[in-house]
């Protein structure tokens, strides 16, 4: 069962065997959720909005044609969810819980090298937060998400030399927004 | 060079699309441009720092919640009987979308629904109860298929407890029990197997399939548990296998005196 691709499966899904939904389900959920994370800093609204992206993938399965690729198809899916639940509620990233937001540091024994590492990670944090969504999307797409540029540019529909453009100015605007934050 | 194909060229190297060559020859050009440069040890160093954000795991209520809505989709799916939607929409569909077709063909069975309650004798809830029912249980046992094949062993015990929930279960997840009980890599999933599998005992092609099963397992636990269930069920076709079990140079010393005495017991 494993050897078979996410197009094939969810073609299977269009035509009618919805219960290869359930595997799909295993192979994406952790990539959808972190996409979701990264985008909006809530890990419960992720939750809510992964289940989403599965409802509207199993309503409107019969547009997947399988000539692109599922993960497009489905980042797709995840972006329109996203935009969709953002108009509705005008929600921002982390608004209602910030405090959920997760520290990774690094072993180490020194606790001024961790302390920095920390400031800096929530530096970062506040610096994601700032910048608009669509250059925040890019570049999780871009960095977290195991998609090709090519992938990318069928998500954001366009071609591929323009994803890579966008990811690199979104990087770059990541940067100034860290650096004024920092020096503050 | 123009600046836009840096861009284009530095999210090729960071994203590590480029390969030996590309990146020593992107390497090259940085260092000895040094306008590049400054701006590459920047980007390098934000890019790198992104992996520090970490994103926690989902929680279980997540699945708990998608494996629902996939049963209500599969049943709403199985409960809206092919054959009509295909005919409409082989009438209907070059005059209107689809969703105007099934918009049209939900209409008719509400209208027929309505039809029909009125004119129902009692005996009528009943059968839609049972027909509803024995659907369910298909759902389920399809649904308990697809959790045994998945690589999460929590997700394959799911699958084993969905099993539990069926009150009669056909031959397919029979078998998907007894193959999750000879070949699943996690002991805690073979004996929640053996479990499941010991209420459908009255079935002789489940009796076959748990003594067949004694040779194939490795584990100390399971196969005390086997021997207990065999000394319960005093099922004497598994004397043989157990013989077999105990020549095994690996098995646990205790184990092949619980056996012993199991054999006993049967005998």
């Amino acid at each position: 069962m494993q050897a078979l691709t996410d197009n094939a499966l969810m073609l299977q899904v269009r035509s009618g065997d919805l219960h290869k939904m359930g595997l799909l389900y295993e192979r994406h959920k952790k990539r959808l959720f972190g996409f979701y994370y990264n985008m909006n800093g809530n890990a419960s609204l992720s939750e809510d909005l992964v289940q989403n992206v599965f409802v509207r993938m199993l309503k409107y399965r019969h547009t997947f044609t399988g000539e692109g690729s599922f993960s497009a198809w489905m980042f797709r899916t995840a972006r329109n969810v996203n935009y969709d639940h953002h108009r509705k509620n005008k929600a921002t990233y982390g608004q209602s819980e910030i405090s959920s937001v997760a520290y990774k540091i690094r072993d180490s024994d020194d606790l001024e090298t961790d302390m920095q590492q920390k400031e800096n990670i929530s530096v970062l944090h506040r610096a994601m937060k700032l910048l608009p969504r669509e250059k925040r999307e890019v570049l999780v797409l871009s960095k977290f998400k195991e998609l090709t540029f090519r992938e990318i540019a069928e998500v954001l529909q366009c071609t591929e030399s323009a994803a890579k453009v966008r990811a690199h100015r979104a990087l770059k605007d990541l940067r100034t927004i860290f650096l004024q934050l920092e020096t503050r | 060079m123009d600046t836009e194909k840096f861009e284009i060229w530095t999210m090729e190297y960071l994203s590590g699309e480029l390969d030996q060559n590309g990146r020593a020859a992107f390497e090259k050009f940085v260092a000895e441009h040094p306008k590049y440069k400054e701006q590459w040890n920047g980007l390098v160093e934000t890019w790198d720092q992104l992996d520090s954000l970490e994103v926690p795991e989902p929680s279980a209520e997540m699945d708990g919640q998608f494996y629902q809505i996939l049963h209500r989709s599969v049943a709403r799916e199985e409960g809206k009987g092919r054959s009509w939607s295909e005919g409409l929409r082989s009438w209907f569909g070059p005059l209107f979308r689809p969703q105007l077709a099934y918009g049209a063909l939900l209409l008719g069975i509400g209208l027929a629904i309505g039809y029909f309650l009125n004119t129902a004798t009692a005996t009528v809830p009943e059968t839609t109860v049972v027909e509803s029912s024995s659907e369910t249980e298909a759902v389920r046992g399809q649904l308990v298929l697809t959790l045994l094949e998945q690589p999460s062993a929590n997700q394959r015990l799911q699958g084993v407890n969905e099993a539990n929930k069926i009150a009669k279960v056909d031959e397919k997840v029979i078998k998907a029990l007894l193959q999750t009980l000879n070949n699943d890599p996690n002991v805690n999933v073979r004996l929640a197997a053996i479990e499941s599998l010991t209420n459908y005992v009255d079935d002789a092609a489940v009796r076959e399939g748990l003594v067949q099963s004694i040779v194939h397992q490795e584990s100390p636990i399971v196969q005390v548990t086997l021997a207990n269930l065999m000394v319960a069920l005093q099922e004497k076709k598994s004397i043989e296998p157990f013989k077999t079990l105990m020549r095994s140079k690996e098995l646990d010393t205790s184990v092949k005196q619980k056996l012993e005495s199991t054999i006993q017991q049967i005998i």
